[in-house]
Order: C-alpha cells, then sequence, then structure tokens
C-alpha cells in the first residue's frame, strides 16, 4: 500500500512527466529515460535496479541512492535534533550498510522496509551511544529567531516550534513518528523496521504525537 | 474499559490502518464520548503539527565518499579458486582496464545525443531532424519557434529553450562544458559536483548536483534561478553559491552579483541586483540590511566578502543579530574574512536556505 501511496506522490510531484512520450527517446536517452521511469513509478522499479546493485553495479546502487536519500536523510536531520553533520554521519553509514549486505535481500520483505530497519538501527544505536543528547539545546538555540522579527518570519518560526517539539520526544516514538511521516509506511512495515508489533506502534504513534501536540501547545502558551 | 480500547485505536484509526468494521465501531463511539473526542483532536494536532516539518535535501556530500567506499567494500565469495580461473580473470581485468583507459582518456569530440522537442534547431548549422549528436566544438542554435533537447554524456539533460545559441565545449566524462552565447538553458543533472559546467560572458555555473535555468542576454549579463540543489557562480575569484529557490545574476566585468531568494521582498531583490553598480554600496545596503529575514541570510553571509570594511561590520552585526556565528567563529574571523570560518558560519545557516 505504502508502495503505491510512493508512487501515486511521485506523480503529483511531477505531473506533465507521465505524459511525455517515453519510448520515443528511449533509443536516444537510455540514461535519461531511465531516471524519468524512475521518477514515475517509485519504488515498483526497484526490484530491477536491486538485481543490479546486487552485483555490484555502481550506477544502479547511485539510482537507488538518490531515490531514498532524502527521506533517510530528513529522518535522521530531525531525529538528531537538526544536526546536519550527525544526519550526513548517518545517512552515510545506512548506505554503507546497505551496499555490504545487500546481497543478502532476497526480496521476501519489502525493500523500503529492510532500509528503514537500517535507518532505524543507526539512528538508534548512534543516539544510545552517544552520552546524551547534550547537543539538543545548542541545535535548538540555533534555531532561534529573534522575538521581534517573529511576525515576518511565521514559516521559519512554526518550523521551529515543531523542531523544538519533536527533539524532546523519546528515541523510539521521535523515530516511529519521523518514519510514519516522511515515507508514510504502513503499521505493517513500521513494525517490521521497528522489531515490534504493529499494537506497539500504534500506541508509540500515538503517544508520539500527542506528546508532541503538548509540547507545542506549552511552546506556544 | 470501552473508552481505554477505543482510545487504543484511535491513532490507527486516524491513518486509515483499522479494517473497515473496527473503523464504524471507532467513529459511532466518537459521536457520544467526549473524552475520546478530545483524545482524537490531540493526535490530529500531533499530526497537523509533524506535516510542518519540511523535506531535507541530503548534502552533496554524502554519495562521493559512499562512492569511494564502493569498490573495497563490495563483497567477495570466499570461494577457492584455481589457479587457471585466476590466470583467466588476470586476462580479462587487463582488458577491462585497458578498455576503461581508452574509454576515460578518448579524444574530445565524444557525441551527445540531441533531439528536436520543437521547431527547427541546428547542430553545426545543419538543420536537425528528428535527432542527432552534437560534439564538442559544435554550436546549437534555435531560432523564435524552436527547442532541442540535449542528453549531456551521462549525467543528465540540458533543455535549449528558443532563440539560444550554445557551444558544447567539452564532452569527456570528467568534463562536460557548455558556453551559452545568447538564450535560454534548462539544465538537470544528476552527478557529482562539478562535472558539469556552463560559461556565460560574465561567470561559469558549476554544477553541484541540480537543477537550474540559466538565461544569457546579448550585453552580456546573466541570470541564473535555482530549482533543485546547488549552482557555484564563479568569475575570477568572486563565487556566489546558489541553493534551491534562489537567484542571482552576473553583469560584465564584475562577475556574480549577490543571490537572493525568489520569495524574499522585492525591495531586497531590487537592491540586491543594483548592489556593485552604483559608486557608493550605501543605498542598496541599507535597503538589503533593513529587509533581509531569516532566509535571506544567504545574501547577507554573500555581502559579507563584497563589502569594504567599514561596511563589513555593520554586515556582520545585522548577520549575528539574525543568526549568531557558530562556537569557534569569532567576529574578527569573519571581518578578516577567513575562509575556513566563512565556511563553517554558511554551513550553519546553510539550513536555513
Amino acid at each position: 500500500m505504502a508502495g503505491t501511496q510512493a508512487a501515486a506522490k511521485g506523480l503529483k510531484q511531477n505531473p506533465s512527466a507521465a505524459a511525455r512520450p517515453v519510448t520515443k527517446w528511449k533509443k536516444i536517452f537510455p540514461y535519461a529515460v531511465s531516471m524519468l521511469v524512475v521518477r514515475l513509478t517509485g519504488r515498483e522499479l526497484s526490484t530491477q535496479i536491486l538485481e543490479s546493485c546486487r552485483s555490484g553495479d555502481r550506477d544502479a546502487f547511485r539510482v537507488l541512492y538518490e531515490q531514498y536519500k532524502d527521506r533517510v536523510y530528513s529522518i535522521a536531520f530531525y531525529f538528531f535534533h537538526g544536526d546536519p553533520v550527525s544526519a550526513s554521519d548517518a545517512t552515510q553509514q545506512v548506505f554503507l550498510k546497505l551496499m555490504t549486505s545487500i546481497q543478502q535481500f532476497r526480496g521476501e520483505a519489502e525493500f523500503s522496509t529492510w532500509l528503514y530497519r537500517l535507518v532505524v538501527n543507526v539512528c538508534v544505536d548512534a543516539a544510545r551511544s552517544r552520552k546524551s543528547e547534550a547537543v539538543i539545546s545548542d541545535r535548538l538555540d540555533a534555531f532561534s529567531v529573534p522575538s521581534s522579527q517573529e511576525d515576518d518570519y511565521q514559516r521559519a518560526e512554526t518550523a521551529r516550534s515543531v523542531r523544538m517539539a519533536v527533539s524532546p520526544l523519546p528515541p523510539k516514538f521521535r523515530i516511529a513518528v519521523l518514519m510514519r511521516y516522511f515515507d508514510d509506511l504502513s503499521y505493517e512495515q513500521m513494525a517490521s523496521a521497528l522489531r515490534c508489533s504493529m499494537g506497539t506502534v500504534a500506541s508509540r504513534l500515538s503517544r508520539g504525537h500527542k506528546m508532541l501536540a503538548e509540547r507545542l501547545k506549552r511552546l506556544k502558551g | 474499559m470501552w473508552e481505554k480500547h477505543i482510545a487504543m485505536h484511535l491513532m490507527a484509526y486516524l491513518n486509515g490502518e483499522l479494517p473497515p468494521r473496527k473503523a464504524r465501531e471507532v467513529e459511532s463511539h466518537l459521536e457520544v464520548c467526549e473524552a475520546c473526542r478530545t483524545e482524537r483532536e490531540k493526535i490530529r494536532a500531533g499530526m497537523d503539527a509533524i506535516r510542518r516539518l519540511p523535506l531535507v535535501a541530503a548534502p552533496d556530500s554524502i554519495w562521493p565518499s559512499i562512492a569511494a567506499e564502493f569498490g573495497r567494500r563490495q563483497p567477495r565469495p570466499a570461494a577457492v579458486v584455481h589457479w587457471r580461473w585466476v590466470l583467466a580473470a588476470a586476462v580479462l581485468i587487463t582488458l577491462m582496464s585497458s578498455t576503461a583507459y581508452w574509454w576515460l582518456h578518448r579524444p574530445l569530440g565524444t557525441e551527445w545525443g540531441v533531439v528536436r522537442i520543437d521547431g527547427s534547431p541546428s547542430i553545426g548549422a545543419k538543420p536537425l531532424v528528428g535527432a542527432g549528436h552534437v560534439r564538442a566544438g559544435e554550436w546549437i542554435e534555435t531560432d523564435a519557434h524552436s527547442q532541442a533537447l540535449v542528453q549531456v554524456g551521462e549525467i543528465g539533460s540540458v533543455q535549449v529553450a528558443p532563440n539560444t545559441r550554445v557551444r558544447v565545449v567539452t564532452a569527456q566524462q570528467d568534463e562536460h562544458r557548455l558556453a551559452l552565447a545568447r538564450g535560454e538553458i534548462h539544465a538537470s543533472i544528476s552527478a557529482p559536483p562539478k562535472l558539469f559546467f556552463v560559461d556565460t560572458a560574465s561567470g561559469t555555473a558549476v554544477d553541484l548536483g541540480c537543477e537550474y535555468s540559466l538565461i544569457a542576454a546579448d550585453d552580456g549579463s546573466s541570470l541564473l534561478r535555482v530549482i533543485r540543489g546547488w549552482v557555484s557562480f564563479e568569475w575570477k575569484e568572486i563565487d556566489s553559491l546558489v541553493p534551491a529557490g534562489a537567484t542571482c545574476r552576473t553583469r560584465p566585468h564584475l562577475g556574480p552579483g549577490i543571490p537572493y531568494f525568489d520569495d524574499a521582498s522585492a525591495k531586497l531583490k531590487q537592491a540586491a541586483d543594483a548592489f556593485g553598480l552604483e559608486k557608493s554600496g550605501d543605498t542598496t545596503l541599507n535597503v538589503i540590511l533593513s529587509a533581509s529575514r531569516v532566509r535571506d541570510t544567504l545574501t547577507l553571509w554573500h555581502l559579507l566578502a563584497r563589502v569594504d570594511p567599514p561596511d563589513r561590520n555593520r554586515v556582520y552585526d545585522h548577520l549575528a543579530s539574525v543568526s549568531p556565528p557558530p562556537a569557534g567563529v569569532t567576529r574578527e574571523m569573519v571581518l578578516k574574512l577567513d575562509a575556513a570560518a566563512l565556511q563553517r558560519w554558511r554551513d550553519d545557516l546553510a539550513w536555513k536556505w
């Protein structure tokens, strides 16, 4: 289901692309056309790409990377309190792990589930190994905007408030909320990635969202 | 008990994860239970909030490190191999290496595919019918009614708009370079940084993994608008780093101007365009300082290196009041235009861009 939704999202993002006559250009623009197909069909093409990745095709791995990098990076970015260095490290680790273990992926599970399991492992392990979430206060300070300018920067201010409200969520709630939002994973996929039951997924999302709303209310109040 | 049961299912209900029958039960209960409705609104508020977080583009710097590891970390089978196979593999590797060497060092003149989109574009003064190829040194020209699409090696494509004259300068794997004499191109590149360049009379657009439009006017000025990723606009010692959603102009003999976001105020955009053209930059600088928002730190950061020392103090003060420099970056370092310090501050500011 999530795959279909993501494909639908892709079409929404680039509606005119669907009408382009792909076959006409295929002989002349094999690369450009393949990129277009990736954009149009989203994850459905991953099976072919995965096959090439398993055989060590660097270009195929690049396509796979391009397809997921922003979502993986965004989850890591907000998980690590807006720290771009930690987010870059985590994204790099996720794809390096993926690179070395992709031959083990046999397609029994959906690829995105497998990828996000790596994301969860990398993010949660990094959070555990860091002595603290001391970074929070430093990074959040950097989000701040002088109060005299707040009216002019409404959009930035709203995003800042949400980031500040997401940051203190316990890691297991934070990762669940971010995964659900950035890739619209189903509960079944999330349960597999988080290695817990679907009931636990629902519970973490529910508590995470409520904590987020309460925190935002306090920030606004 | 019943209320608790529904509360447990509210999240799944709002996410559309409940089977229809269960969803109907929840709906019926919500009609009569105020406590559960309150609970639902709390969760919904959290869901609405999280949707305000924008997707953040992964920096271009991540892929090169992954690519560098690619060859080294590919898993290899640990099976025992007969020496004949080893010999055959060695021969094969030698052949492949030779082929790769030839491919990487083949002479200029590698062809790129071109397709006519509209009208009658020409390549090297010959009309393009349907599809064709262009080599280094050849011009692609479109009139008021024609357009063409060029495949830039294996890294992307460039759409050539009407009334455009553009030349392929270099068509190699490690350098893809066009020269835009006039008109407009739209480049969509998916490659590591600094593989694709477009020269204009007043600056060179250096691709850092991106999609952008570039317009060159007959007077030598040009206009760059970045849609995705980053572009560095360079001329002599001057460069402007232009992120997605921002625009930068270049002027003959002056090089790239100050970039600004397209959603900045008209006053700021006008002042940024005029900056450097007048004898005294006081007026435009005052306008930029007074009209800048948090996001306009892009413009302010670029101003630091373009103003005289007395004005640099003013720009620093304003920029620091909007977004203080990160730890380790001091006022003195910035005022001396310490490259490392400026870059650190820029990296810190860039996530707001």
